[in-house]
């Protein structure tokens, strides 16, 4: 079964259009939603975590409309983007005060939020006030929160912004170590790597719509078949470009001062013969090889096309 | 892991008095709160002041533009003149249309409403949070003022010591009353502050100084009433409250305080519950 069904969604912020008819299930398990900045993922996680309404169509959230549906918030777990708190408090307090809300006697609620800021590896600041903790720390008490009552469903929005890498890293395991457990997790991005870290089930939305969705390897596919610009920095740009010139991958190359921009449909046979190229040493050196595809706005550039 | 067996959904009240407890502290210790407790001082600083005249400069009779006025007169003026029209008000504006609006605009609403109580029950802990944080700000003050004021031209605390409980009450209605009003104007409305201070700053003193019914639309009207004092004769301030001498009665106006507090609850609750909030990113 799936945990969020969308049919047909669309949300309008006045005369700005935020999701546009979106239709889409999401299945059990970690699913990634990646976009660029302003591509819809926010409006999409709060009208599944029932802070919005949709403006046309139905969502569904664990079988049931969460709009208006309180009790969904037992068995859902929200770390929003936002970095607002209430700063006075200490994280036990707060994380505390906020899993009381779920029914939780004043001790039970205590020992989850003491789990859940253990689980984030915030115990030796637990006693710290909120407004005293860097980026990383707000970051991770935000996650505390929204999985300190042991949710069935996670919804993280950009959960990994301004954490360091030791804590990325920590975290991107604790969002594996929760998708084994058979629980669910939606968690947005526009970093392409950091999805692909922990799930390979995305849904690559952009300007409000969904884009495309499935198995991480099959979306890559289909961002191959586009063609891929590979820049390159060379000494004899010229000799590379008589050498592609025979390779059925290429569909077009340019020259530009002291480089060879190449098109190609099958970038990783092409990445694989540019390195054998380079370690053969017949072109000369290979400065540098850069990638506008490697910017996750390109690559929706393409699939938008 | 598994979900905790001992969470079961909390009751309506439950849920308001957990609000209640995580709103209480940030309310009693934000900025507005220090803000409003120097307004709140204002009336103490002015009875500190009006002990000091008295005791250096003594006279027989203390007076008001030549009327004989008691401890007791100027503490019910003071009542009527700052706490009822003034301080009650705007506390209320300052207090009610922050009860969301603030976690509107501060984007901490998300962590309220992503948890399974009904929105409405937010609305009314935090409104009792801020009931009880007015009265925590207001209740030294009038206690304060009435000791210092009331001796003053031989008044008696002990005799007056009842109409002190009754200002107390009073006041307490004008904060329930006005709180529950903002409440909701801070639900539906999106800069709630404006809209607040021309209702308590020009809209209830323009209509209660114009015959009609105009006036029952307004708080201070029935707030008026429930006024204990006697206030002094034959000053300017006496002709000037003459102006206001269609007032209910004492009965008729606690069940119209009462009413209109229920009711704007209630459509404050009600809005809450139906009313989307998109949060700036």
């Amino acid at each position: 079964m799936s945990i969020v069904v969308a049919e047909g969604v669309s949300k309008w912020y006045g005369q700005v259009i935020g999701l546009n008819d979106v239709t889409v299930s999401v299945p059990p398990g970690i699913t990634g939603l990646l976009g660029p900045n302003g591509a819809g993922k926010s409006t999409f996680m709060k009208l599944v975590t029932g802070q919005l309404q949709p403006s046309k169509g139905r969502i569904s959230v664990l079988g049931a409309p969460i709009w208006q549906h309180p009790d969904l918030y037992f068995r859902i777990g929200f770390c929003p983007e936002q970095d607002a708190f209430y700063e006075r408090m200490t994280g036990l307090e707060w994380v505390s005060a906020l899993v009381g809300l779920n029914g939780l006697s004043d001790a039970d609620a205590r020992a989850a939020a003491r789990r859940a800021l253990d689980m984030v590896d915030l115990s030796d600041a637990a006693n710290k006030k909120i407004g005293a903790y860097s980026k990383g720390m707000r970051q991770r008490v935000k996650m505390a929160q929204a999985l300190a009552h042991e949710p069935e469903l996670l919804i993280l929005d950009e959960p990994l912004s301004g954490m360091d890498p030791i804590a990325r890293r920590r975290t991107i395991r604790l969002i594996r170590e929760w998708g084994r457990t058979g629980r669910s997790v939606i968690v947005s991005s526009h970093v392409l790597h950091e999805i692909e870290s922990m799930t390979s089930n995305i849904l690559l939305i952009n300007q409000g719509r969904i884009l495309a969705e499935g198995d991480v390897h099959q979306i890559r596919d289909l961002i191959d078949e586009h063609p891929h610009t590979v820049h390159i920095r060379a000494e004899q740009p010229r000799a590379l470009a008589r050498e592609f010139l025979g390779a059925d991958d290429v569909l077009s190359l340019r020259f530009e001062e002291d480089a060879v921009v190449v098109q190609t449909g099958k970038p990783d046979l092409f990445y694989a013969r540019l390195t054998a190229m380079a370690a053969s040493n017949e072109f000369g050196s290979i400065r540098e090889v850069t990638s506008p595809d490697d910017n996750l706005a390109a690559v929706f550039e393409y699939l938008v096309k | 892991m598994s979900t905790p067996a001992t969470a079961r959904r909390p009751s309506y009240v439950g849920s308001v008095l957990r609000i209640f407890d995580l709103s209480l502290g940030e309310m009693l210790w934000s900025r507005r709160s220090v803000f409003l407790a120097l307004l709140v001082g204002g009336p103490v600083v002015l009875a500190v002041i009006s002990r000091v005249v008295w005791a250096l400069t003594p006279v027989d009779a203390l007076r008001v533009n030549g009327a004989s006025v008691s401890g007791p007169g100027i503490f019910g003026l003071m009542i009527w003149l700052l706490y009822v029209r003034f301080i009650v008000p705007i506390l209320g504006v300052f207090y009610g249309t922050g009860l969301i609006a603030d976690e509107v605009e501060n984007r901490t609403l998300t962590y309220l409403f992503t948890r399974p109580i009904p929105r409405g029950a937010v609305l009314v802990g935090k409104y009792l949070a801020y009931l009880a944080c007015t009265v925590l700000l207001i209740l030294p003050s009038v206690v304060l003022v009435f000791f210092l004021m009331v001796p003053l031209n031989g008044g008696s605390i002990g005799a007056q010591f009842p109409s002190l409980v009754g200002d107390l009450g009073m006041l307490a209605a004008g904060l329930a009353a006005y709180g529950a009003v903002f409440g909701w104007v801070g639900a539906r409305v999106r800069r709630p502050l404006v809209a607040g201070l021309v209702f308590v700053l020009g809209w209830e003193p323009a209509v209660l100084l114009f015959p009609g019914y105009l006036k029952h639309l307004t708080v201070a009207y029935y707030l008026q009433a429930l006024v204990p004092h006697a206030m002094p004769e034959d000053s300017a301030i006496s002709a000037l409250l003459q102006a206001f001498s269609d007032v209910p009665g004492v009965a008729p106006s606690l069940l119209a305080l009462a009413i209109l507090t229920g009711a704007a609850l209630w459509v404050a609750a009600r809005t809450v519950e139906s009313r989307e909030y998109v949060l700036e990113q």
